[in-house]
């Protein structure tokens, strides 16, 4: 029963190979194993496979954001201030903008305010760093791709949704392993070791950098946000943000 | 807005409507984060709340308002009504200049100073000569000084005679969603990047802190402002908004600010007291490395024994200490620099003691306390292009925490790492933290005994390391720089005798204890410290540093006569090898002896007195040698046996 539906789904596939993004083809093919209909999803979590991307994307925007270097212990936060403003920036929905300040920097970002965003959110830095973890690689990649939903004609075993990313964001970071980051294992830790005089010295111009880094960041975000908008999809009532999925390839180099 | 009949005359309509009610969401944006005592933050949906109740006919308005763009902004008093004022008169385009006042304070002198220190600092810091510093200077604390650290610009440029006919007809079916929807992101990044710049930092320590502060932040309003002058200009910075296309025109949004950071409250909450500790207690530093270039290594352990006596010369270091020295200004360092470089400033009571706990603060200040130091601005070096007055700051509390407090322990890379050559190490950071000497104490006829002292604070403190390397206690390494610290201070003390200025604090402490003979004996228990040295070592453990110092003082100034005894005799010629067989420095030591030749004419007569007590610690140096040495390596045996025989032919 699986291999005939699989025949049938490679040979889908095969045909909308052109049209369609082969994320979100893989996707069909993940949900229809387990032979659920996907009706019109609003927001979909989930790893992308490691197929690379020889999608045919219309109108989609990339931005790749500056690298950032980052210890262990920073990465929730610089990556949800990240997150969250490229999120803000494409919420055309109704927003009760809430300022965060984050602990290890003087920075204060934007988030929409939105229970279910920040739960999303939060949950997939947490599997990215739970990810980190287990490929200790030096550079990573994290990528939140806007889409639009288009729903197909109905196929005789399930619906035919596909997405048509019109914007992607590429965050960028390098994960530095210091030998004195003791609280690296515990993603949730911000405790700073301070393992002595010179190490916190080199720590502080570090964090200075990366604070550096991280307001560079932002205004690239804002400029970008700002100078692309002719792409950005028509808002629709009652909905606050686009749909949008945050991934992160398994391996790259 | 009516919307009459017609497409295009209901759709420029709304398009007014839309722009104008840009201009408000904009002007709201800017004001709620830059309006003072308005916190944006917690403010949630009280306002929103009270601001209906407040005037029944805004209700509808407000809640409007809130909904305009899909941006609902939080609503405080101050704001509704600058943006009231607004509506009124509806000008365009929108210039918010967003001032930095400084109030007039009626400070008293002694946190003057700091206050002019701080706008010089400031001014410095943005390179901004402008009239706040004179204000300040010239007209004393009745100057309110204002600077404009951002400038927002909101207007709609029209287009004329440009693609009004085609294009304009054909977008303009789509222009208004589109429009709206543009705007709605422009005002996105509007919000974002208001909490982006430099100016929120200054606004938030403004609010949110509790304390008055000497600045205040105003936005002010209008229509047309004077444009900058070209020094203003560059200065500032430009981030322009990416323009937003209509038909008839298009909405430019762009932002002038200061790019450095601005140290407005830095000065005005923290207390100064503890800022000054360190610096204080650090400056003696200086002294000893100053003084004596001949003897880079004896000298200038950075540990930090606060005299009260440094009072005077030690505000003179600082005024002439501008070193440059590697550090990440901190604010609190900065002030308390600012206003210890204030020769008016005052005389400090001694700060022994109390160093630890803003020390350590300031040592862990890098895990960024920020409600303990709310108005400190970030660690990061580069905005402040004022490092003169920040680094010694930085500096000496860190020359601080290396030496003084043991239970910080803080002597950890550049200090206690080779016991050795810690005094050497401890050296060559000291001599860049300190660069100046007190100019008060003459140098000429204390060189001689200085000297002495220094030796003698070397072969101790060598000795105290053999001793460590033997028992491994750590406090010797701490205790070594404190030596040379009481060496330092008594070499201060010779001054202040001479000039009879400052009673010395530490004659009141223990004079039994500073009996030289009784020191062979502190050192016969272990080989480790005892009291007297340990009073004069270990401050943090025994006595108070006061009472070590005092000792270690009087027992030097005790040893000076013995160079000058012995200067003409063999000893003398002895005396050098037997320090440079267990010193092992030989060229120091024979330059101290040549200076101590070379000063001994000089030595007044009345040190001649105390030959018989000289010659009694001599012996006690000498017992207390050996039995370092006997403890110590074995390569000084020779040396000690040596040393033995000529103090025995000497005796």
């Amino acid at each position: 029963m699986h291999l005939k539906i699989r025949n049938i789904l490679s040979f889908w596939d095969y045909r909308f190979l052109h049209e369609r993004q082969i994320v979100s083809t893989s996707h069909r093919v993940l949900n229809a194993a387990t032979l659920q209909p996907i009706s019109r999803v609003q927001a979909v979590i989930g790893f992308s496979s490691s197929v690379s991307a020889s999608t045919i994307i219309m109108n989609c925007e990339v931005c790749q954001l500056k690298e950032l270097e980052v210890e262990h212990f920073q990465i929730h936060e610089v990556l949800s201030c990240i997150l969250h403003t490229i999120v803000f920036h494409r919420a055309l929905g109704l927003v009760r903008p809430k300022d965060v300040d984050l602990e290890l920097f003087e920075i204060t970002y934007v988030q929409c305010g939105d229970a279910e965003i920040e739960k999303k959110i939060r949950e997939k830095i947490e599997e990215f760093i739970s990810w980190v973890e287990k490929h200790p690689n030096k550079k990573s990649q994290i990528c939140l791709s806007f889409y639009e939903v288009k729903s197909k004609q109905q196929s005789w075993f399930t619906n035919k949704t596909e997405r048509l990313y019109w914007e992607r964001w590429y965050v960028n970071l390098n994960v530095t392993q210091h030998p004195r980051a003791h609280s690296g294992k515990s993603h949730h830790s911000k405790v700073v070791v301070d393992p002595g005089e010179s190490e916190s010295e080199e720590r502080s111009v570090r964090r200075a950098a990366l604070e550096a880094s991280i307001r560079e960041v932002m205004f690239q975000i804002i400029k970008f946000a700002n100078e692309k908008k002719d792409h950005v999809p028509s808002i629709s009532e009652g909905i606050i943000h686009f749909p949008y999925e945050i991934t992160f390839p398994r391996k790259l180099q | 807005m009516a919307s009459s009949h017609g497409n295009t005359h209901s759709e420029a309509a709304k398009m007014e409507q839309i722009i104008t009610e840009f201009f408000a969401k904009s002007l709201h944006i800017i004001l709620e984060s830059r309006s003072p005592f308005v916190s944006s933050r917690n403010y949630s949906g009280e306002q929103t709340m009270s601001s209906p109740s407040s005037s029944s006919s805004s209700l509808s308005s407000v809640r409007s308002r809130d909904r305009w763009f899909n941006l609902a902004l939080r609503e405080s008093p101050a704001v509704l009504e600058n943006l009231d004022l607004w509506r009124q008169s509806n000008p365009e385009p929108i210039m918010v200049d967003v001032i930095l006042e400084q109030r007039p304070v009626d400070w008293n002198p002694l946190n003057f100073s700091p206050k002019r220190n701080l706008v010089r600092n400031l001014s410095s810091k943005e390179r901004y000569p402008h009239c706040c510093n004179s204000d300040q200077e010239e007209l004393g604390s009745e100057a309110k000084s204002e600077k404009i650290i951002e400038r927002w610009i909101v207007q709609y440029e029209t287009k004329k005679f440009r693609d009004s006919s085609s294009g304009g007809r054909r977008s303009s079916n789509n222009t208004l969603p589109t429009l709206y929807k543009k705007a709605i992101l422009l005002l996105r990044s509007l919000y974002v990047t208001v909490r982006l710049l430099p100016a929120y930092k200054i606004f938030r320590d403004l609010n949110c802190s509790g304390q008055i502060h000497a600045f205040k932040l105003v936005p002010k309003v209008s229509s047309f402002v004077e444009p900058f002058t070209r020094k203003e200009e560059a200065e500032m910075q430009r981030f322009g908004f990416t323009p937003v296309d209509t038909s008839s025109g298009r909405l430019c949004l762009s932002v002038f600010y200061r790019s450095p950071l601005l140290d407005m409250s830095s000065g005005s909450s923290t207390p100064m007291s503890p800022q000054f500790i360190p610096d204080y207690v650090g400056s003696p530093l200086a002294d000893p490395l100053k003084r004596f270039p001949s003897l880079p290594v004896s000298h200038g352990s950075p540990s930090s024994l606060p005299f009260s006596r440094r009072h005077s010369w030690s505000y003179e270091n600082y005024k002439v200490s501008p070193s440059s020295l590697p550090f990440s200004p901190s604010p609190t360092h900065s002030e308390s620099h600012a206003l210890v470089s204030n020769p008016n400033s005052h005389h400090f009571p001694p700060f022994s003691l109390p160093p630890h706990p803003p020390e350590t603060s300031l040592a862990h200040k890098k895990s960024r306390n920020f409600d303990e130091y709310c108005p400190s601005p970030t660690f990061s070096p580069s905005p402040s292009p004022s490092p003169p007055i920040y680094i010694p700051g930085n500096h000496q509390p860190k020359a601080l925490l290396r030496s003084e407090s043991a239970p910080v322990n803080i002597p950890g890379p550049k200090f206690a790492t080779s016991p050795a050559l810690s005094n050497r190490q401890n050296l060559p950071p000291s001599p860049p933290c300190k660069l100046t000497k007190p100019n008060t104490s003459t140098a000429e006829n204390i060189v001689g005994p200085d000297q002495i002292a220094a030796k003698i604070d070397k072969l101790l403190s060598f000795g105290r390391e053999d001793s460590r390397r033997t028992s491994g206690v750590k406090i010797s390494s701490n205790s070594s720089p404190r030596i040379s610290f009481s060496r330092s201070s008594s070499r201060s003390f010779q001054d202040d005798f001479d000039d009879t200025e400052f009673p010395c604090p530490f004659d009141v402490e223990d004079d039994d204890s500073m009996d030289p003979s009784s020191r062979p004996g502190s050192y016969d228990k272990k080989g480790l410290l005892s009291d007297p040295l340990e009073g004069g070592a270990l401050f943090p453990v025994r006595k108070s540093q006061d009472a070590a110092v005092g000792d270690l003082v009087r027992m030097l100034k005790k040893a000076p006569p013995l160079h000058q005894d012995f200067s003409s005799t063999s000893s003398s010629a002895s005396r050098p090898e037997l320090w440079r067989n267990s010193i092992q420095e030989p060229d120091k030591i024979s330059e101290a002896m040549t200076l101590t030749h070379a000063a001994s004419p000089s030595i007044p007569s009345s040190r001649l007195k105390t030959t018989a007590d000289a010659l009694e610690e001599l012996r006690g140096y000498k017992e207390m040698k050996n039995l370092l040495l006997a403890q110590g390596d074995k390569s000084y045996s020779s040396a000690g046996h040596t040393s033995k025989g000529e103090s025995s032919s000497k005796a």
